[in-house]
């Protein structure tokens, strides 16, 4: 088939027009296989052919668009409608565990405080009215508030920017912190008396609510609205006709409140009148001989005494408590230490929850014997209750490892990545483990920290469990060998996960098991999330995808019509 | 000239879904379902050339979704995205051909050496001219794996040299002669003989 003037021209093999064609060679052989086409008709034919055998073959392929099979048109929806039937049922179980919760320890804790004269907003205002007046607060805009506010202003950050569009998000800020604002805002109609000494003389009254803060405070005087003090030394001698708010390091109170007494202080000391009740945190709480409270007292302190008189009941959680004087209502102690004098009068039933069976004198008049029920440590290996609710919460955990993995897929194995930096992530575990409530506490202390402070303690305890969770997978990943997709990833979780638990379930070693597994999966997401604010670093940390270079030998010369 | 990536002529859309695939990252399940829908179909065809029944194919496509999950992290996303979920397809259809031993050992080790026959250029034009796309097809899955999955990732999911060299496990320099080398096996298929395809010429 060649041409008579080409003999000496070697003719082009097959391969060659299979690479021009598909621009393969450089440009100079390009050219070269151009030029010898021009020329020779059969090299020139066997290139149309090749041609057209590649657009046969293109056609072949992409012609007879068959559709997608029912099986997987489905298969994306079917993957779907399991996972919400996991978030069905991460979602019941979590119902059943906060009703399970809220019956079981709230609510008797809000009906004790309802009783007491609290609802929720009650409790938020006394929290935040405190604040402003507590007196070092300013010098508490330290380097640990700076780092709690860092710390949750990117926790949050990196949770709204998922989970919210961005106008939301920022409207959620606003409205939570006009809310913290408004709520002080409400009560202005106030006076208001700040100094190192502050004394509201014996004659003088105040017709508004009165808010006093200062190093020593007395109120001999009349306050015809609620008392806000703020002070290391209170001592109201005078009469409050509402309530009294207190954080003091000291509180004397030998005058008349006639409403109620709420507040923390070091020290509490009521002898005089209260007409309604008294809730107090403190280190030392004591109810004199003479005092009279007319509703309830809630005192959570390391020594309480009772011996005024008390019309209803009394709920107390402390180290040790003793009762000297009369309750008209019900006593409901949980102490280490109980001792009911011989003055002590008991009109209701009572309960004790404690360490040390209750010291109860003989002449004491009590309506009924002390119900004592001596608080159990640690778990009881006996009780198949014991192993029952380890397998509910063998199943909660994975459930709820599985829920994060899911929302968060590459958190987590950047978390699981970084948990084999065992130095990093164990020295980091340790400042945040200890360092984030420390500086939540803080947080909460400061008006505008409280909605952030507490939003922090929420998301650290959760981390707790998150710490297990990503601990369990690199238990698994030992085992079971690496791997980057979704289930397996997941199934490796489970086994290691219930490696961890196991192991924290052993008498004398798991707990120290379990607190160097939070410590070390603590300080995994910390390094986590601490490499996500420095993307460069990140990426020189991660092994990098291969991708092909682009190929060095490409086009070809123009084909031949 | 410079060097340059072909044109995916095959791919399934023109616009790459940025969005969609930031969010799916995030772990977004809507925007996943967004592009499974978007690409299901395309890298389904694939796989139903690329494996020998559609049984394999249905299973290699839900696989490669599944593992596209766990692997939307490693994709560079100044890339084509089609381009990446193509090269997951080959990689992973070519793993279960492998694992089967299904391929043709004779294409192996030793083709490099052995001499390429050359057709007589008229003949081929005419074996190729009355063909219709229903006869490949059918040819295609006559032939070996390697070759089928060659021809494949060339003239379907338009991958460049280097990307098939990747996927097969073979050198950069040996791609052309496995596309050729497929190119004569579906000629023998297409024809049912030999006749065509060895006729050389020179
Ligand atoms: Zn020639």
């Amino acid at each position: 088939m060649s041409e008579p003037g080409d003999d000496k021209v070697k003719h082009l093999d097959e391969m060659t027009c299979l690479l021009y064609l598909e621009r393969q060679l450089d440009h100079a052989r390009g050219l070269e296989i151009s030029a010898h086409t021009q020329e020779c008709e059969s090299c020139r034919t066997l290139l149309r052919a090749l041609e057209r055998e590649t657009r046969l073959l293109t056609r072949a392929m992409l012609e007879d668009t068959e559709p997608l099979p029912s099986r997987l048109a489905q298969f994306h929806e079917a993957a779907r409608r399991s996972m919400q039937w996991i978030w069905g049922l991460a979602f019941g179980m979590a119902a059943t565990g906060v009703y399970a919760l809220y019956t079981g320890y709230i609510q008797p804790w809000q009906q004790q405080l309802e009783q007491a004269g609290f609802s929720g907003t009650n409790l938020l205002g006394l929290l935040i009215f405190q604040s402003p007046f507590w007196k070092g607060w300013q010098s508490m805009v330290t380097l640990l508030e700076i780092l709690a506010l860092a710390t949750l202003g990117g926790l949050g950050f990196m949770f709204l920017r998922r989970r919210l569009r961005r106008g939301s998000a920022l409207a959620l800020v606003f409205a939570g912190l006009c809310a913290a604002m408004l709520i002080p805002a409400q009560a202005s109609a106030t006076e208001l008396r700040k100094g190192d000494r502050v004394t509201i003389a014996k004659d003088e009254v105040i017709h508004s609510d009165l808010y006093v803060a200062g190093g020593r405070i007395r109120v001999d005087g009349t306050v015809e609205g609620d008392l806000v003090v703020a002070g290391g030394d209170v001592e109201v001698a005078g009469h409050v006709l509402g309530d009294m708010l207190s954080a003091s390091g000291s509180v004397r109170v030998p005058g008349q409140v006639d409403g109620s007494i709420r507040g923390y202080a070091g020290n509490i000391t009521i002898k005089g009148q209260v007409g309604r009740n008294v809730m107090t945190f403190g280190g030392d709480v004591n109810i004199d001989r003479d005092a009279t409270i007319g509703g309830s007292i809630t005192s959570f302190s390391g020594r309480a005494s009772f011996d005024g008189h008390v019309q209803r009941d009394v709920l107390a959680m402390g180290g040790q408590v003793n009762i000297g004087g009369n309750i008209g209502g019900s006593a409901k102690i949980r102490a280490d230490e109980l001792n009911i004098d011989s003055s002590a009068q008991i009109a209701g039933p009572v309960n004790y929850q404690g360490n040390k069976p209750p010291q109860v004198s003989e002449q004491a008049k009590l309506a009924s014997p002390v119900r004592f029920e001596k608080v159990k440590h640690g778990p009881d290996y006996s009780n198949l209750h014991y192993y029952i609710w380890q397998v509910i919460w063998l199943a909660a955990f994975i459930l709820y490892g599985l829920v994060l993995f899911s929302l968060m897929p590459k958190f987590a194995q950047e978390a699981v990545h970084y948990a084999e930096q065992y130095g990093a992530a164990a020295g980091l575990g340790v400042l945040v483990l200890f360092g984030v409530p420390i500086a939540a506490c803080i947080a909460c202390i400061t008006v505008v920290g409280l909605f952030i402070g507490i939003s922090t303690l929420f998301v650290w305890y959760a981390s707790l469990y998150f710490a297990q969770v990503i601990i369990g997978t690199v238990v698994g990943q030992w085992l079971m060998g690496r791997t980057s997709e979704f289930w397996p990833f997941i199934g490796r979780m489970a086994v290691g996960v219930i490696i961890v638990r196991l192991c924290t379930t052993i008498p004398h070693v798991g707990g120290w098991v379990k607190f160097v597994v939070i410590l070390w999966g603590i300080g995994a997401i910390s390094l986590a999330i601490f490499r996500r604010f420095q993307p460069a670093a990140a990426t020189a940390q991660m092994p990098p995808s291969a991708q092909p270079l682009p190929p060095n030998t490409t086009i070809g010369g123009p084909l031949p019509a | 000239m410079e060097t340059e990536k072909p044109r995916r002529m095959s791919a399934p859309g023109t616009t790459e879904p940025t969005g969609a695939i930031a969010r799916a990252r995030a772990g977004d399940a809507e925007a996943w379902g967004e592009l499974y829908r978007e690409y299901a179909p395309a890298i389904f065809r694939f796989c139903r050339r690329a494996m020998p029944t559609r049984e394999d194919a249905e299973d290699a496509t839900m696989e490669i979704f599944m593992k596209l999950k766990g692997k939307l992290s490693q994709y560079d996303t100044t890339r084509s995205f089609s381009a990446w979920l193509y090269k997951v397809a080959a990689n992973h259809c070519w793993d279960i051909l492998r694992r089967r031993r299904i391929r043709q050992d004779k294409e192996t080790e030793d083709v490099e050496n052995l001499p390429l026959e050359h057709p007589e250029p008229t003949q081929l034009e005419k074996l190729i001219e009355q063909r219709s796309g229903e006869e490949v097809r059918r040819a295609l899955e006559k032939m070996g794996a390697r070759a089928r999955m060659a021809l494949v990732m060339r003239y379907y999911s338009d991958m460049t040299y280097d990307e098939i060299a990747d996927a097969l496990g073979v050198r950069r320099a040996f791609v052309g002669v496995v596309l050729l080398r497929a190119r004569h096996e579906l000629r023998q298929a297409l024809e049912g003989n030999a006749a065509i395809a060895a006729g050389g010429a020179s």
